[in-house]
């Protein structure tokens, strides 16, 4: 019964990497049937005729390879399109979906590239998904770490896995959390597909999951009554809920003695705040409210914005715009290359803008000062969206001074608290230990 | 997501928003000497008042007082809720136009008043929109922040006082009692959103008390640093008789110029938790009264605000606008007599009735 290899040819008659190969074993011929670009089949068939060396029958060596034997067409077909390897016997329906040697198509653990411990376990996540859950059940040796898995999508089902510790995460953010992942129907490509599950919310630069590249943090967040996501292919773990205390703290700040901990995190707050306030400080103090300051500290003030054209607001947001676009092009540039517009975009910055009397030299400080309190945060998304936050309050300030940049920290805190994932508010500090046990 | 300790917060932050600007100027009024005596007194009237309405609230679990008054019947919610509500629309009103005042005094004053009457508005509407819990958790940071301002404004200005200015302490027997500014005075101690959040969490009077002491401080501070500093005969004849005294505070070594600025950013903060709060009772109680109109909440308080909003925009200068706030003040006070009674009363028959 060539009638299964025939349908498998014709449905991948536009496949050039899928092999069918006739084998001899014992007095039966078998076909080997997958993807050369995700099977090694060399290897495999290896493995096959060993087995089959120690295998009375064809059946039997079925039975040995493999616990799905017999399956209809269609799961043959999904599992060749998941790189499997199918083996089929000629004239009999016998058919079996064998877990091959695969091609090697993930890096082995490597160093995290986006967040860099000190003085700490340096694996990272890598793409593969088992691998993941794998770094954190080999840290985590517990039953009561659960581990739920789903197939989701349309097009293209991902593997998503969502990790939680019994008795720690609340039941309610688990049932949720289920619920929501279960009914998701379209394609999940980016984090943001993902966290739109989760609740819309329009406009917002804050998600709902704070990725981590660290299998020592995600563990923390998982202790911390917390539910860690993973997706296929993303070296990420996903922690959710994401709450604002992620921004200014990581589970490695504390291989220090605890000072220097409590030191590490005041500094990644007032780098926070700092970012946010200091540009429209600027604009309020020197363009709207002078006055507040002694007169000496006044005057000092005004006397650095001698001869300059334009308004502070202008001014600021001039330079404000040329940092972050000088940041986002650093990103986009090959390595080789990064490190000359960096010096360029310096040189421009720092020397001919204040020497053309285009800015003021206290702006430049300002700005430079901005730059480094952005990138204090724990985490390049928090940096992003506490860089977007400074925008609003500096529109605010320019109309109304320094009222104006009080009322738009204000509301920008009034912002952080409306906001929720799954009714636990992003500024909780810490979420109750409240699962059952059982 | 509601803790005791939040609505502890949002109570003292209420009460420093409401008791800022008006009420040294109604103490000083009321009394020449021992004001002290008069600030007491009225603290004392308003922990019973409390300790009324919690016993109240407190005969009926899970229900606010709106589902309480609507117990009684939709009628009896409606003459009780809405002089209640129209009151509170002036309240908003007053309150966030006395605000612009000072705010324009202190920090803009070539700015029109309208543009922060919109931008002060604005926000407040947006908070009370978010909802309760936005209004809690907010109010938390802006505590953190403003109260240090806050303390920092009292302790600094201690520098200026001068003793003899506040003798003679004691006076008897109080006759301000018997004047009718006392019940307007009785206006400034805002507890009733207390039953409007208590729905879930059950009120302790314990935290409640302590939230009390720390507020009565604040009054005596507030009444007694402008006495210290000027003197009863001077005092009287100031309109922010706090906001002077913070004027001439002035230490060398500081490098801002004045502490008058911490002053206003810290009302500010107090005046967009307060106008919120009222503004979502407001929304709270006419989506409860009237359910069956299906209208959500958020769409009265954008009704009413702009109501306000007018309000507080066509009052043409800061004289009136203080005694349309005191007038207003003096409406709360009623509500708050009428209502702790109303629920201590109805909640005691109820629990005979259930016993019978």
């Amino acid at each position: 019964m060539r009638d299964i290899v025939k349908e498998i040819e014709s449905k991948f008659s536009n496949h050039d990497d899928l092999f069918i190969e006739e084998e001899l074993v014992g007095k039966t011929t078998i076909y080997f049937i997958g993807f050369n670009t995700l099977v090694d089949l060399t290897k495999s068939k290896l493995y096959v005729q060993q087995m089959a060396a120690s295998s009375s029958s064809v059946k039997a060596l079925f039975i040995n390879l493999s616990d799905q034997v017999g399956v209809d067409i269609e799961q043959i077909l999904k599992a060749i399109l998941e790189g499997k390897l199918v083996i089929v016997s000629k004239g009999d329906a016998e058919n079996a979906i064998v877990d091959p040697i695969a091609q090697n198509l993930n890096r082995s653990i490597e160093e995290p590239k986006n967040e860099s411990p000190i003085q700490a376990s340096i694996n990272a996540f890598g793409d593969d998904i088992t691998i993941n859950v794998g770094l954190i059940r080999k840290r985590l040796s517990t039953e009561r770490l659960c581990h739920c898995s789903y197939q989701v999508g349309e097009l293209d089902k991902r593997r998503l896995s969502m990790l939680y510790i019994k008795g720690r995460a609340p039941n309610i953010l688990i049932e949720k959390a289920n619920q929501q992942l279960k009914q998701i129907k379209s394609d999940i490509e980016t984090i943001d597909d993902l966290n739109k599950q989760f609740g819309q919310r329009i406009l917002s630069p804050v998600s709902h999951l704070s990725p981590t590249e660290l299998p020592i943090q995600a563990i923390h967040s998982l202790k911390k009554n917390r539910i860690v996501l993973f997706m296929d292919n993303y070296p990420f773990a996903l922690v959710f809920p994401n709450l604002i205390w992620d921004m200014f703290s990581t589970e490695n700040d504390r291989n220090f003695p605890f000072v220097l901990t409590f030191m590490l995190r005041l500094f990644r707050v007032i780098g926070a705040v700092a970012t946010v306030v200091l540009p429209a400080l600027y604009v309020a103090l020197v363009s709207v409210n002078p006055g507040i300051f002694r007169t000496d500290l006044a005057l000092f003030v005004a006397k650095s914005r001698e001869g300059i054209p334009l308004s502070a607001f202008l001014e600021t947001i001039l330079m404000v715009v040329i940092v972050d676009l000088i940041l986002e092009a650093i990103n986009r540039l090959p390595k080789s290359v990064g490190p000359s517009i960096t010096m360029v975009g310096g040189i421009i910055l720092g020397q001919a803008m204040v020497e053309a009397k285009l800015v003021s030299n206290l702006l430049v400080i300002v700005i430079t000062a901005v730059v480094i309190a952005s990138s204090a945060v724990v985490g390049i998304q928090n940096s992003l969206y506490i860089r977007l936050l400074k925008y609003p309050i500096l529109v605010l300030a320019s109309f109304f001074g320094i009222l104006g940049v009080w009322t738009g920290f204000i509301l920008t805190v009034i912002y952080l608290a409306s906001l929720t994932s799954d009714d636990i508010p992003y500024l909780t500090f810490n979420i109750k230990q409240e699962g059952d046990t059982k | 997501m509601t803790q005791r300790i939040q609505i502890v917060i949002v109570f003292i932050l209420i009460q420093l928003s409401i008791g800022y600007l008006v009420y040294p100027d109604l103490i000083y009024v009321l009394t020449k000497t021992a004001h002290w005596e008069l600030v007491m007194c009225q603290g004392f009237l308003q922990l019973i008042l409390i300790w009324i309405y919690i016993k109240g609230l407190n005969y009926f679990p899970e229900n606010d007082v709106i589902d309480i008054y609507l117990k009684m019947g939709r009628w009896v919610a409606i003459i009780f809720l809405i002089p209640f509500v129209i009151n509170l629309i002036a309240l908003v009103a007053f309150n966030i136009r006395l605000h612009t005042e000072v705010i324009i005094s202190v920090f803009l004053p070539r700015t029109p008043y309208w543009s922060i009457l919109i931008l002060l508005y604005f926000i407040s509407v947006y908070t009370s929109i978010k909802g309760l819990g936005t209004i809690l958790r907010s109010s938390v940071f802006i505590f953190l922040i403003v109260i240090p301002l806050v303390v920092f404004n009292i302790f600094s200005s201690v520098i200026n006082f001068d003793i003899h200015n506040v003798t003679p302490g004691w006076e008897l027997p109080a006759r301000f009692l018997l004047k009718n500014k006392f019940f307007y005075l009785l206006g400034f101690s805002s507890f009733l959103f207390l039953g409007f959040m208590a729905s879930k969490t059950k009120l302790s009077f314990r935290q409640l008390f302590v939230a009390w002491v720390s507020v009565t401080l604040f009054f005596l501070s507030v009444v007694y640093i402008p006495l210290f500093i000027f003197g009863q005969e001077a005092v009287v004849t100031l309109t922010n008789p706090f906001l002077e005294a913070m004027d001439s505070v002035d230490i060398s070594w500081f490098s801002f110029n004045r502490q008058t600025m911490f002053f206003g950013l810290s009302l500010v903060g107090l005046v967009i938790v307060a106008n919120s709060v009222m503004l979502w009772m407001i929304g709270q109680i006419m989506r409860k009264i009237f359910k069956f109109r299906k209208v959500k909440s958020s769409y009265w308080i954008i009704a009413f605000s702009v109501i306000s909003f007018v309000l507080a925009f066509l009052v043409p200068n800061q004289s009136l606008v203080e005694k349309c706030f005191l007038w207003s003040t003096g409406a709360q006070a009623y509500s708050m007599i009428i209502i702790p009674f109303t629920i201590f009363i109805y909640g005691f028959i109820e629990k005979r009735r259930v016993k019978a």
